[in-house]
């Protein structure tokens, strides 16, 4: 067995250990907070076996190994459905940006060490009312105070803000000047005056994003994690952090054998509906996407075990999976017909046709909607020329709003 | 799982490329569709130089005794400059039922030909829509071959074809030298696949297997193909995409390349996920050439190369206005092939079939 192999082994075992625990079957009908006191204790778990920051240096607490013992543990994690999404995006970018970018290190240790625990979670405090995948054109600003800065405006889709303590944010500091250059990075805490948080309910019932609220937040300078107008190169590596992540071909929702299943379950015009042409085409169209997906993540696999950088198609994976799981879904409804309407708004969107459906749109958008995908395929892999931007080189405050 | 090209394989498809490109040109395709009966001989000339015929057939007749990984890279590059024959596939498709099925009077008859190219081969299966027929056109009594298969690829030029036959009370496999064959030229919209009907009367024929092992050999087969023409098809996808990029850029309207409209850029963005997704499928498809799942491979493979082909000609085409519809550009050249190829082994229509018995454990 090659050392991957191994490591994959121990911790498939490891997660086959403790997913009576923490899995599945042990978060049914739990409360959202005893499920995030479930997370909590997971993670802490994770921390103890040497699974929490594979991939982070050691001096912060990691366990400084490389990409693909991450995206190995994560695939194998991935299986059990644990209670680890509250630390998801923690994890994923506003800490790591901290490690790379914060100045007091021994203050940046004490968080990630409470981070990789549970203790603390992060958020994310990009998108605004104004803006999602225009970045840039964000509003909320911030002006000298006295040797800090006081903020004020409003961020919005942030997820986790209601558990979080901390958040990474990027604000105006400069309106003077074109968008980009206008921008600065910092981090607040979330239990500071003048930090509202309100969540929002999102189509299918739950609320785990929220809108946050800064009137006149004080924070000092040393806040700051860019040069002054530098913030938008911060915002971008954190958007590169996480380039190769554990990735789903079913999109985040069903298997397609739970769709073949169900195909052969279902009857059609007095026939198994699997024996219906219709029904046939779309598992063998969807089967063979989801293949090709496979076969991109396992070759970037490869690559990073080979020490090269895996290709751009991996950002294809998003883009094909969640757009043709919410299609799937639907066509599963379809074949419950008058079957499909009973609705647990909790179940599982891993699990539930319904549940995968209603909340498709939602994968669709967050991190990335397809058209900004698209554009970033177009633009970053073929060359292809941006969009015409009438904002460009145009001072903030002079564009129209 | 998939694998990574190793060295040896990265050289065979640059080298193929850059001889490939060096030496064949549309100018030289286009008066072939006006041809009935001829296929581009220089490119057959260099797949015989080059020792692509010989590639992935055994070594103790004349082979290199290597396999579909290497095969596709070629007909990767065949498929990007428009391959002048379809022997390759056809060639192969027969070599291999001989090679897995033939006796060694039978690999030692034809195998040191079909590897030097100087004999060509032909699979001949199909009935219509049905490229693997339950109950074949043909008959097979004894060793005499009677009927008529319709459109058979290189079936104007080959020399031995292996065929499905019905057999006493089965289907049988079998293998025929078409000089006792009639064969029918069909006028095509892509004439260098050199189509033809093959009429038999009473012609004699070896059987290489017999019953549902009989079918279960001509799947294989129809799968090893398909795996090539996968190749051919994510090629000729690539190229197109790359072509309808480089268009993007130079023509301008409205001020401005039209590749910085978005539904010129998405178009083409799109078309990169479907060839990277069919250029997935066909390496897999590739290194799985001995496992069980294969055929489930093979299908996967078909079917997002013969989508990524398919789409790549009608946006490419869209997406140059009026002058892609024009005879001299030749990007019809392409929306044939990426017909004839999406025909040739079984349409999607079949592969889907094929695939789905795979995935509900119906297989027989």
């Amino acid at each position: 067995m090659s050392d991957i192999d191994t490591y994959r082994a121990t911790a498939a075992a490891w997660l086959r250990s403790v997913a009576p625990t923490f899995g599945r079957d042990a978060r049914k009908g739990l409360s959202e907070a005893e499920d995030l006191a479930l997370g909590r204790r997971y993670q802490r778990a994770k921390f103890d076996a040497g699974y929490a920051g594979i991939n982070w240096p050691t001096e912060y607490g990691g366990q400084g190994l490389g990409h693909l013992e991450k995206v190995t543990f994560d695939a194998e994690e991935m299986k059990h459905g644990f209670p680890n999404f509250y630390f998801g995006i923690s994890l994923g970018m506003p800490v790591p940006v901290l490690m790379q970018f914060g100045s007091d290190k021994e203050f940046v240790k004490e968080r990630v060490l409470k981070a990789l625990r549970g203790e603390e979670i992060w958020c994310q405090l990009f998108s605004e009312p104004s803006g999602g995948s225009d970045l840039a054109g964000l509003r909320t600003k911030a002006e000298p105070d006295g040797n800090g800065w006081k903020i004020n405006g409003q961020k919005v889709w942030t997820s986790w803000a209601h558990y979080s303590d901390y958040g990474v944010i990027i604000v105006r500091t400069d309106p003077t000047v074109p968008k980009h250059k206008g921008l600065t990075y910092f981090w607040v805490d979330m239990k500071a005056p003048g930090v509202t948080v309100r969540p929002i309910r999102l189509a299918g019932g739950d609320s785990h994003v929220n809108e946050v609220f800064f009137d006149d937040v004080k924070i000092g300078d040393d806040h700051r994690m860019s040069p002054v107008g530098g913030g938008f190169a911060v915002a971008i590596a954190t958007l590169m952090i996480e380039r190769y992540v554990a990735t789903d071909s079913a999109g985040f929702g069903p298997h397609l054998d739970l769709f073949v299943e169900l195909a052969k379950n279902v009857r059609l015009n007095s026939r198994p509906a699997i024996e219906d042409g219709r029904i046939r085409q779309q598992i063998a169209r969807n089967h063979a996407m989801r293949a090709g997906l496979d076969s991109i993540n396992v070759r970037a696999r490869l690559m990073m075990q080979a020490g090269m950088m895996p290709g751009p198609e991996g950002s294809l994976n998003k883009l094909v999976a969640v757009r043709s799981r919410q299609k799937l879904s639907e066509l599963a409804l379809d074949l419950q017909g008058s079957d499909a309407f009973p609705f647990d708004q909790h179940a599982s969107p891993k699990e539930d046709w319904a549940s995968s459906w209603i909340n498709a749109p939602t994968g669709r958008i967050a991190g990335g909607s397809d058209e900004t995908l698209l554009n970033t395929i177009a633009e970053k892999v073929l060359g292809l020329p941006q969009d015409h931007r009438p904002d460009k080189g145009i001072a903030f405050n002079q564009i129209p709003a | 799982m998939t694998i990574l090209y190793d060295e040896g394989q990265q050289a065979i498809a640059t080298e193929s490329r850059r001889v490939l490109e060096a030496r064949i040109s549309k100018d030289a395709l286009l008066p072939l569709l006006e041809t009935v009966g001829d296929y581009h001989r220089p490119f057959w000339n260099i797949a015989k130089e080059q020792g692509w015929t010989a590639l992935a057939l055994p070594e103790p007749h004349g082979g290199l005794g290597l396999g579909l990984i290497e095969l596709g890279l070629i007909a990767h590059q065949a498929g990007r400059s428009i391959s002048g024959a379809p022997f390759l596939t056809s060639s192969f498709g027969a070599a291999k039922a001989i090679e897995l099925f033939g006796s060694e009077a039978q690999k030692a008859r034809w195998l040191p030909g079909l590897s030097s190219g100087e004999a060509i081969g032909a699979v001949a299966f199909a009935a219509g829509a049905d490229p693997l027929p339950v109950r074949p056109d043909m008959t097979i009594t004894g060793d005499r071959l009677d009927g008529t298969v319709r459109g058979v690829a290189a079936g104007i030029a080959a020399d031995v074809a292996v065929v499905f036959a019905n057999g006493p009370g089965m289907p049988v496999l079998a293998l025929v030298d078409l000089q006792g064959a009639e064969r029918i030229a069909v006028p095509s919209f892509d004439n260098s696949r050199l189509i033809a009907d093959l009429r038999f009367s009473g012609v004699a024929a070896d059987t290489l297997a017999v019953g549902s092992t009989a079918r279960d050999a001509a799947l294989r087969i129809l799968a090893l193909q398909s795996v090539v023409t996968a190749h051919e098809q994510t090629g000729g996808a690539e190229v197109l995409m790359e072509i309808a990029r480089d268009y993007a850029l130079t023509r301008k309207a409205f001020g401005q390349p039209i590749g910085a409209f978005q539904s010129v850029k998405h178009r083409i963005a799109e078309l990169y996920g479907l060839v990277e997704l069919a250029r997935a499928n066909c390496i897999h498809a590739a290194a799985r050439e001995d496992a069980a799942d294969f055929i489930t491979a093979a299908a996967a493979a078909r079917l997002s190369a013969t989508e990524a082909y398919d789409t790549a000609a009608r946006d490419c085409i869209q997406i140059h206005g009026g002058i892609g519809v024009t005879w001299e550009i030749g990007l019809h050249l392409h929306m044939r092939r990426a017909r004839s190829l999406a025909i040739e082994q079984g349409s999607s229509l079949f592969w889907e079939d094929v695939l789905v018995d795979q995935l509900a454990g119906e297989a027989a």
